[in-house]
């Protein structure tokens, strides 16, 4: 699809969520609800001592009732109807011919890892941060992304192995 | 112009729209509104005459009792006076920083001062600012301590008014006051404002300033 | 009208969760559209030789922001009841600066690793779990950072208001760059090519 054309279905996607709801998208969030309910069931008394944990587990009835968590089950939903519409759903591992699956795995992980660590701390991902904050021209949005491409080029010639 | 428009690629009508809906920008304006105001003088008029952003004292009594918590009760005076004593529920905004106190414009604002010039003055640059529900405690606090804490029942009051009085006293007692019947004139027997140091009557009123906090971001 | 809906109380919580699933559809729909699906994709961003995802991401931010800013001017939405993450300057650059590492080592970002893991990726679902573990690393680390997390607080605060440029004129001066951007971009994608072509 044309790259452009994608980016203004992205677009208007955000502007409903501005217009209905008066909030932005989001996708880490969903995860630091799971992250702390999974806490709280493990070590209740850990979570409830917590202020992080704490601010996921604050809704008066079940934390899972979060709007974030409904929107990225959608996003689950609406990325796997894309991809049954364009023939793209396939077992596989994405990765650079010269690299091994176990290590891009390792990789994934690791990355994954930084990326949700870094999410928490600059309280929002690209999506929540870049996306949103960018189209309301957000301060802390800006400086956010920008660090955000500055930090991946940075360690991209590092990296090379993995994707080329 | 035709023929350029025909020869031009998708991306290139794209990125020509956002280009002059971008110039438009320039000369359209604030989105934010900023503090500029505009007021609808008729409107505002028929509201002020009609008395209908009036919130008696045991009307505001009610809904603290029942724990609504669809509105803000902002306590105008001064800090000290706030710490003196407060309105179950209030959140003390001195006049000055009122704009700066992110009130939304969809929230139901009950605004109360000493008397009720300071909230009429409040409710003015409010309405002005754009916000729909704005109320004035009727009376201020001076108000709220002559019909809600230190309710006067007349010697010569009707059985009629005796029973409503009755109720008042529950009411009065609810929030540490003292309901007096009979008794000379007013001015001379109502107690020091600062009698009844009251916390929020426990467990029974949920703190309606504390509305829903949910988190929005990412 | 009174825009935004929800915070007018047209519909209530519940709905919002309905509304909610379908948002993320439609995000969802249009992130695998793009391809976005793919690590490889998305790391080439880094490499010059696919600019898709600065495309993709900088159309969506024009649509967004000249979408809400009309609204706002003509009186549609209240702008001011549209949420605006406050800003902690110092935080977001240091959380900036890794999630840009993890980019570039894991291939995604949260959002399109729920699309990649979707349309079947076992890296997409791995680095899921990676998430989950960083989350949990900064959770149990949180009465450490506490105090950096909180700091250099400058509350909820737009671009017009750090600089006192008017909001229109940045609106304007962000699809200029854009434009600027993506031209650039296609002609780093070309030479990108042209380079591999001449080695191969």
């Amino acid at each position: 699809m044309n790259p452009y054309l994608a980016g203004i279905g992205l677009g208007l996607v955000l502007l409903a969520a501005f217009v209905i709801m008066g909030r932005g998208l989001g996708a880490s969030g969903a995860f630091s609800t799971l992250v702390s309910v999974g806490v709280a069931k493990v070590a209740p008394e850990h979570a409830s001592g917590n202020a992080f944990y704490g601010q996921y587990l604050a809704s008066e009835s079940n934390p899972f009732k979060d709007w974030l968590v409904f929107e990225v089950i959608g996003v689950f939903v609406g990325g796997f109807l894309s991809g049954v519409l364009a023939g793209r759903i396939k077992r596989s591992t994405e990765k650079g011919p010269s690299i091994s699956v176990r290590s891009r795995l390792t990789f994934a992980f690791l990355g994954g890892g930084l990326m949700g660590f870094g999410a928490k701390l600059a309280r929002g991902c690209t999506s929540g941060q870049a996306l949103t904050g960018g189209a309301l021209l957000n301060v802390g949005s800006w400086a956010f992304m920008m660090c955000v491409f500055a930090g991946a080029y940075a360690l991209a010639y590092v990296m090379r192995r993995q994707w080329q | 112009m035709k023929q350029l428009l025909l020869n031009s690629t998708l991306n290139q009508r794209l990125a020509a729209v956002a280009l002059v809906l971008g110039a438009l920008a320039v000369v359209a304006g604030d989105p934010y509104q900023g503090h500029s105001a505009t007021i609808d003088a008729k409107e505002l008029s028929i509201i002020v005459q009609k008395e209908v952003d009036h919130v008696s004292p045991l009307e505001l009594a009610d809904w603290i009792i029942k724990g609504r918590a669809d509105y803000r009760l902002i306590d105008l005076r001064a800090e000290k006076e706030f710490a003196a004593y407060a309105i179950p529920g209030a959140e003390n905004v001195p006049v000055a920083t009122l704009t700066d106190h992110g009130l939304m414009k969809n929230e139901k604002i009950v605004l109360c001062s000493e008397g009720g010039i300071h909230s009429a003055q409040a409710w003015m640059l409010l309405r002005s600012l754009g916000h729909s529900g704005v109320y004035i405690l009727r009376g201020g606090v001076e108000g709220w301590n002559d019909e809600v804490l230190f309710p006067t029942l007349a010697d010569n009051a009707d059985a009629a008014t005796r029973i409503e009085f009755a109720k008042t006293a529950e009411v009065s007692k609810y929030f540490g006051g003292s309901p007096r019947t009979g008794g000379g004139p007013v001015a001379a027997t109502r107690p020091v404002i600062a009698a009844p140091k009251l916390d929020t009557p426990a467990g029974t009123v949920p703190a309606a300033g504390a509305k829903k906090k949910k988190k929005e971001g990412c | 009208m009174n825009a935004p809906f929800f915070k007018f109380g047209l519909f209530n919580d519940e709905v919002s969760l309905i509304v909610a699933v379908v948002i993320g559809i439609g995000f969802g729909f249009f992130l695998e559209r793009a391809g976005f699906g793919s690590a490889r994709k998305l790391a080439a961003q880094f490499y010059f030789t696919d600019m898709t995802v600065l495309k993709v991401m900088f159309t969506a931010i024009v649509t967004a922001m000249l979408g809400v800013y009309f609204l706002s001017v003509l009186g549609f939405v209240d702008l001011s009841l549209v949420y605006l993450t406050p800003t902690n300057l110092m935080p977001q650059v240091v959380g900036g600066l890794l999630l840009g590492f993890g980019f570039v080592i894991g291939g995604y970002c949260p959002g399109t690793s729920c699309v990649s893991a979707a349309t079947g990726r076992t890296d997409g679902w791995v680095y899921l779990g990676g998430i989950v573990a960083g989350i949990l690393v900064f959770g149990e680390a949180f009465p450490l950072i506490e105090t950096f997390y909180n700091s250099t607080p400058m509350g909820q605060l737009t671009l017009a208001q750090l600089t006192g440029i008017p909001y229109g004129i940045l609106v304007f001066a962000v699809v200029v760059m854009a434009i600027g951007a993506f031209m650039a971009a296609d002609w780093g994608e070309k030479v990108m090519a042209a380079k591999k072509g001449g080695k191969a």
